[in-house]
This record gives C-alpha cells, sequence and structure tokens, in this order.
C-alpha cells in the first residue's frame, strides 16, 4: 500500500533523510521509531506532500505523490504532531470544511460528524471555536478529522500527544478496528509501549538511515535481547544506552 | 541584576536577527531604513522649514516654536501611553516566554522591572528615532550647544518612564476586571473607532476654510486656542518648559523645577507600579492563561445567508468560502479595518461632492472631466489600500493551519483561483461605488462615467490579482494578528506594484482622453491618427494589466508549491 524508495532529503548540507526503502502492506500498521532528529517528521511531511523529496519517489496506493498528488492525498488521512487549526472555527464547523474538501455535503456529513464528535468526547464541544480548545482536543479534533473521508491510509505523527490515558487508550482501539477493516496506519510515535502494543512491524531510524526493520521478535533477535521490552532494544541500537554515563552531567551543586 | 538577565535574551535575539541576514535577505531591512531615512530626513525639512518660518515673524516666531514644542511633546505623550498599553499587553501578559520565567525563582518586583523595561524599549524607540529630527531641527534653528541634545535626553529618559509606567498600570487595572485576549480586541477597535472619528471629525471641520481670509478669527482667539495645548499638569508641559529656557535666552521659566518633576514622578509612579504589579499583575496574568468559551449561534441569519450565498458553486469550493466568510467576519481586527475601509470612502466621496467647481476661473466642463479622470487614478490607489488589508492577507490568513490546505486534495492552483474571486467581486463593487458615485457628483460626461467604470472595472482584475499572487510569494502564516499581514515588506512591494500598474494605465489613457475632450469642445472631428494612437495605448494597458493578471499568481502559486514546513 506504502511505498518509500531511495527516499532522500537534503536541507542544505544536512542529509536529514538518506536513501529511505521501506514497503508497507495494506491493513498493517507500521511504527517508525527514531530519536529525535532522526528524520521522522521528514519523512512523514515527504509522504503527505508537505516537502518534495531530494530524490527517490513515495508510492501510495500504486500512485506517485509528486505525480498525482491530489489523487494521493484523496486516499490518505494525517494527524501532525502539532495541531494549528482554524481557530475561528467551531469543531462541527471544521469538521464540515475538511469533509467539504473531499467533496461531501453537509447533508451527508452529518451523521458521521456527529459520530465521531461522540467517539473522540467532543460532543459537548462541537459549537464552541477551536481557539478555546486544549491541546489534547485539538488532538482528537484532528483525529476525527482524518477518518471523516474513510481514508484508507493513515499517517500519523506522535499521535497520542497531549491526551490523556483514556484518550490514548480510544486512538489505541480506533486505529486497531480501522486496521481490521483494511485500513494501512504509518505511525511515528516516540511512546515506545503504544509501538510495542499496536505495530504489526517497527523500523528504527537514525541519522536518517533505517537501522532496523521488522516485527518485535525479529528486531529483539538482531541484538539479541529476547524478553526484553522495545525500550532497551530501541536504546541499545540508538546508542541511548550511554545515557547513564551521561546522568552524572546532571549532578550541579545545590545552592 | 536578574532583570538585566532576562532582557539579555531579548539582545541576544536581536542580535542573531541582525547578524544572520545575508546575501538576498540585506535587502529587505536596507529597503526599510532607506524608507525610515526618507521619513526622517523629511521630518526633518518640515519642521526645520516650519520653524525657519516662525523666526521670521517677529515677536511671535519664539511664541510659536514654544507652542510646537508643546504640542510636539503632547503628541509623544498621548502615543506613547497608548503604545504602552498595547505594548504591555503583550510583554506582561500574552508573551509565550512568560510561562518559564514564572517557574523561575524570581520575585514579582524582578519581573515588573525586567518586562517594565522591555515594554520601554519596545513601545518607544520609534518615537524616539522620529522625535530625534524634531529635537535636530530646533537645535540647528536655534543654534544651540550640545547641552541642548544632553538636555533632551535627560529629559526624555523619565519622560518615557512615565508613559510607560502609566501605560503599564492602566494594562493591570484593565486585565484585573477583563481578561487579557479580549483586552486586546477591545482595546484595538476602540482605537481604531477613536482614530476613524478624528479622522472624520477633522475632514468634516474642513480646515481648507482655514485659509479662507473671510473666515479668520481674531488673534485673540487664536491666542486661546494654541493655550488649550499645554496643561501645567501634564509631564509633556513640564518637558517643554524644561526645554524652552536653552532653546530660548529670553525665555523665562524655572527649568530645573520641572527638570526636578519630571524624575520625582517617574521614580514615583515606578514606586506605583511596583506596588500594583504586587497586587494585580500574577492574579491577572493567571486568569489570562485560562481558555474562554463562546458558544456561537448555528441557525443564525449570518449562516444561512452565507448557504444562499455559496448555492451555485461545487462542494469543496463552497466550504472553502464559508470558511473563509466565518475566519474574516469573526475577527474583530478584520471589523476595525472595516470601519477604517468605510471612513475613509466616505470622506473620498465627501470631498468630490464639495468641491468648488463654481468658484472656479476655468470652465467647470474641463475640470469636472479632468477631475473625472484623475479620479480614475485616485480610486485606484484608494482601492489598492483596501486591497493592502484585504486582499494581500488573503494567503496568509490560512495561518499554520495552511497543512490543512496543503496536504488535502483541494489543488493550490483552485485554491488561489478561490481566494482571487472571493476578492475580486466585493473589490469590483467598492470600485464601481467609488467611480459612478464620484462621477455623478462631478457630473462628469457619460461617456466619462462609461470610460472610468470600463476602466477600473479592469484594473481591478489586475489590482486583485497582484494582492493574492503578491500575497502568495511574500506570505506570513505565522501572525499574531491579520492587521500586522500587509506591514512587511511583501505589502509594501504590493503598493509599489500596484501603484505602478495605476500609474501606467492612467498615464497611458491621458492623451487619448485629452485629444476627445478638446475636439469636442472645439467641435472638431478627430484626426485619423487619432485612432491609431488609441489602438496603441489600448493594446499597452491591455498587457500591462495582462501582465499583472497572470504573473503574480503564476509566480504566487509556484511559491506555494515548493514551500517547506508548515505541517
Amino acid at each position: 500500500m506504502i511505498e518509500l524508495i531511495n527516499l532522500t532529503k537534503k536541507f542544505a548540507t544536512l542529509t536529514a533523510v538518506d536513501n529511505l526503502n521501506l514497503k508497507i502492506n495494506a491493513g498493517e500498521i507500521f511504527g517508525f521509531l527514531g530519536p529525535n532528529g532522526a528524520g521522522k517528521t521528514t519523512t512523514i511531511k515527504m509522504m503527505v506532500g508537505l516537502l518534495k523529496p531530494t530524490v527517490g519517489k513515495v508510492i501510495i496506493g500504486g500512485r506517485d505523490i509528486s505525480k498525482e498528488p491530489l489523487e494521493v492525498k484523496k486516499i490518505i488521512g494525517y494527524i501532525p504532531d502539532r495541531s494549528f487549526l482554524y481557530e475561528k472555527l467551531t469543531a462541527r464547523e471544521f469538521l464540515q470544511f475538511v469533509a467539504g474538501i473531499y467533496g461531501f455535503t453537509k447533508k451527508e456529513c452529518s451523521d458521521k460528524i456527529n459520530s465521531l464528535l461522540r467517539l473522540f468526547g467532543l460532543e459537548e464541544w462541537g459549537d464552541e471555536l477551536i481557539e478555546s480548545f486544549s491541546h489534547g482536543m485539538r488532538q482528537r479534533l484532528v483525529l476525527s478529522s482524518a477518518l471523516i473521508h474513510n481514508p484508507k491510509v493513515i499517517i500519523v505523527d506522535e499521535p497520542v500527544v497531549g491526551l490523556d490515558p483514556k484518550g490514548s487508550r480510544l486512538v489505541k482501539t480506533v486505529f486497531k478496528n480501522l486496521t481490521h477493516a483494511g485500513v494501512t496506519i504509518f505511525l511515528s510515535t516516540h511512546v515506545l509501549e503504544i509501538a510495542e502494543e499496536l505495530c504489526d512491524r517497527i523500523a528504527i531510524i537514525q541519522e536518517g538511515k533505517v537501522i532496523a526493520l521488522g516485527t518485535m521478535d525479529e528486531l529483539q533477535n538482531k541484538v539479541n535481547c529476547k524478553d526484553q521490552g522495545l525500550e532497551s532494544l530501541f536504546l541499545r541500537l540508538t546508542g541511548g544506552e550511554e545515557v547513564s554515563e551521561s546522568i552524572d552531567a546532571l549532578k550541579l551543586p545545590v545552592r | 541584576m536578574i532583570f538585566f538577565l532576562l532582557l539579555h535574551s531579548h539582545v541576544l535575539s536581536l542580535k542573531h536577527r541582525v547578524t544572520s541576514f545575508h546575501g538576498k535577505e540585506v535587502i529587505k531591512p536596507l529597503i526599510f531604513f532607506l524608507i525610515g531615512l526618507v521619513f526622517w530626513t523629511g521630518t526633518f525639512i518640515i519642521f526645520y522649514r516650519v520653524l525657519g518660518y516662525f523666526q521670521s515673524i517677529e515677536s511671535l516666531g519664539d511664541f510659536l516654536a514654544a507652542k510646537l514644542l508643546s504640542m510636539v511633546f503632547l503628541v509623544f505623550f498621548s502615543f506613547l501611553i497608548f503604545s504602552n498599553i498595547i505594548t504591555s499587553l503583550s510583554t506582561f501578559y500574552l508573551s509565550q516566554d512568560l510561562q518559564l520565567i514564572f517557574s523561575l525563582p524570581l520575585s514579582l518586583s524582578e519581573i515588573f522591572f525586567a518586562r517594565l523595561v522591555d515594554t520601554i524599549l519596545k513601545s518607544s524607540w520609534m518615537v524616539l528615532v522620529f522625535g530625534l529630527p524634531v529635537f535636530l531641527a530646533y537645535g540647528t534653528i536655534y543654534h544651540v550647544s550640545f547641552f541642548f541634545y544632553g538636555l533632551c535626553l535627560l529629559v526624555f529618559i523619565p519622560f518615557l518612564m512615565i508613559a510607560s509606567s502609566v501605560g503599564v498600570i492602566i494594562t493591570m487595572t484593565l486585565i484585573h476586571f477583563f481578561p487579557a485576549h479580549r483586552t486586546k480586541d477591545v482595546l484595538f477597535v476602540l482605537s481604531i473607532i477613536f482614530l476613524v472619528f478624528l479622522f472624520l471629525l477633522f475632514r468634516f471641520l474642513k480646515p481648507e476654510s482655514l485659509v479662507d481670509p473671510e473666515r479668520f478669527a481674531s488673534l485673540l482667539d487664536y491666542f486661546a486656542a494654541m493655550r488649550s495645548f499645554s496643561s501645567p499638569a501634564l509631564p509633556s508641559f513640564w518637558a517643554t518648559e524644561c526645554l524652552l529656557p536653552s532653546l530660548q535666552s529670553s525665555y523665562k521659566g524655572s527649568s530645573f523645577f520641572y527638570f526636578l518633576m519630571l524624575w520625582i514622578t517617574s521614580l514615583g509612579l515606578l514606586v506605583t507600579g511596583n506596588q500594583v504589579a504586587a497586587r494585580l499583575y500574577f492574579h491577572g496574568w493567571s486568569k489570562s492563561q485560562e481558555s474562554r468559551r463562546l458558544r456561537l449561534s448555528q441557525s443564525s441569519f449570518f449562516n444561512r445567508t452565507i448557504d444562499v450565498l455559496v448555492w451555485p458553486f461545487s462542494t469543496p469550493t463552497r466550504v472553502m468560502i464559508e470558511k473563509d466568510l466565518k475566519v474574516f467576519f469573526r475577527d474583530t481586527t478584520q471589523w476595525s479595518q472595516l470601519l477604517l475601509l468605510l471612513s475613509l470612502v466616505i470622506v473620498y466621496l465627501y470631498n468630490f461632492k464639495v468641491l468648488p467647481f463654481d468658484k472656479s476661473p476655468i470652465p467647470s466642463f474641463y475640470l469636472q472631466n479632468l477631475f473625472s479622470f484623475l479620479n480614475l487614478g485616485l480610486a485606484g490607489f484608494v482601492l489598492a489600500a483596501i486591497a493592502v488589508r484585504f486582499v494581500f492577507p488573503a494567503v496568509s490568513m490560512e495561518g499554520e493551519a495552511f497543512w490543512i490546505m496543503r496536504t488535502s486534495p483541494f489543488s493550490l492552483k483552485k485554491f488561489l483561483m478561490n481566494k482571487f474571486w472571493m476578492s475580486l467581486i466585493p473589490l469590483v463593487v467598492v470600485a464601481e461605488i467609488l467611480t459612478v458615485m464620484t462621477n455623478y457628483f462631478l457630473k462628469a460626461t457619460l461617456f466619462m462615467m462609461i470610460f472610468s467604470s470600463i476602466t477600473i472595472f479592469f484594473m481591478t482584475f489586475g489590482i486583485t490579482s497582484l494582492g493574492v499572487g503578491m500575497g502568495a510569494i511574500y506570505p506570513k502564516f505565522k501572525h499574531t494578528s491579520s492587521a500586522e499581514i500587509p506591514t512587511g515588506f511583501g505589502g509594501l512591494l504590493y503598493m509599489m506594484y500596484a501603484m505602478g500598474l495605476i500609474g501606467l494605465t492612467v498615464v497611458l489613457e491621458a492623451r487619448p482622453v485629452y485629444i476627445l475632450f478638446t475636439s469636442h469642445a472645439q467641435h472638431t472631428n478627430l484626426p485619423l491618427w487619432f485612432y491609431g494612437e488609441l489602438g496603441i495605448a489600448l493594446f499597452f494597458i491591455g498587457v500591462i494589466n495582462i501582465v499583472a493578471l497572470v504573473l503574480p499568481m503564476r509566480y504566487g502559486l509556484k511559491n506555494l508549491s515548493s514551500l517547506e514546513g508548515l505541517g
């Protein structure tokens, strides 16, 4: 369903994404992990058409996003890490707007909007201006808007940032149900527990390159840490284990 | 001291902004610098000439120069207070870094004084920069020593401190009663209404009648009016009294007394401000963090009107128009800008209504049609001024939510065309109202009426396309208020291009229209070559307007497509 071929992005002298090759099947939840600045968001931005790759291709649903951007965007639902929205619209108006952009009339989407607002706990807030929303509420609204047009592919950058435990649980359930319906989910996250629980396969990226790819079992075998969680695996692969040595540096004299 | 450390972060950001300029980026600040320099020099020349003229009036000259100085200080003081209220709303309540600052182990006094200095610097630098040529002009005319400039500095410091403290105290009191976000909106709208009121009042007082000798009031009345500018209770009066003795040797006043008044008051106000802050600041800041809820009616007349208006379009276009209209009308800064626009149009039309053609020695047929023709340029200018406020920001109004459009299956070309048509239709309506009404007031010929209506109709296409296109070439997605979008380099460049378009169109039309009127007035037949000349003029007008229509949109689209980031 998703194919990244030799995907590369350079910003002046910095290579943010370096010759990335990935293939994600329909109905799969694919976890995309990596330390800060590894190139996760840059990859996602190329996948949704916000950035042009320096080299390489993004193929979604059999179409190249740089050649047929509108066709690809029709089947994508994108959830960014920071939810900038139209502050002067109400939640309901915002959802009507997004649905309208995908060609649904108010009548056609009215029931769907109500059920999404209910699902994400925003029913009471439907007629409030977005400017009065908390970060978590905005994130719930973005999630609703990404699902309004029944996308075949969902691309998520940090799905649970700002969400309370109830919200995170809800997101996990929704994602699982969507994959049962054949939706493909490409998920970038720092919350390893989510990746561990949800993802069929995981790619770990560092300095723009994939350093590990496979199911949890495959990754555990690769670094010889059977029965250990994703956190140890992640730290071992990305060199984070050295972190304990650096903790000494935090011991500043107390005044 | 801690507050120097807090200020240091601002100084560093400024330093990084200045040192990060390289290559093409230098052009922007350079153009702003040059415009500033022209304004600065202009102010100096105007004051120098006015003061020079005053000097030539025996016995009255020094009095007038003193009164002018007092007026300058009064204007500065009023402006500073207002500017400090607006600035302190940001520096004391809305600034992002306050979250960090309040979490640090700093006393409220330390935060208060650091923010006060920050406010003084941010709100007063412009007055200082543009005030300097005024004082230089005084210094040059009165051949003063360096003592005068040193004294100016010593007078300005407490003067700015007083204005700032008063502004900050007003803000803290206001925030105590209203939430910060609301206060900013309310103040902004109030200030614009105040400006519009002053503007209309000034216009309807007919200042041109003052130069009418028959209406000269007695000299005593004149002096009485001049006196009302200065009240001894105001710091602007004290500042004037401090400086006058060192300018005019004949002036007898207690300079030192007023100097002390300025300093004592400024220090007293600092203490008072600190006391007020101790009681109100933290409580107000904490309140400004709370979100507000605003329930909007779903079945209002407004929503139904929009539904009717957008009915003929396809669903994606319909929701785009709906969204833009709702966002526009829910933004209070847009309302105040609309008010400004309305007053501009009223004054514009009123001016044409009161033109005294009957008193002119030139036949009014010529004048009426000449004005009708010149009106094309003026109406074009009014349209450009409207467009820079409402059309140029059209793309930037998407704000940081622009990622929604970019990741949606709504093409950027369609998006820009949508913005174009949405801006064009109201602009054409305003353009035609302006042109037809002014021609009606001027009693211009039917030919002129039709001719100007057609020209302005096509010119509006170019003005709109330039606005939308330039707005896409120089977008400002990260803005806090829609009013700040046109204030940058792109807005300035837009005005220059729009003026060029209007100017060229009017210049190219001037000669054929002149020949047409002359032959009409002299009852002669039009020469054959006239048609050739008319054809060439129309061809070039067509080319210029097509270029203005096509190029900006094309470059705008190219820029938006290649934008990186936002999302």
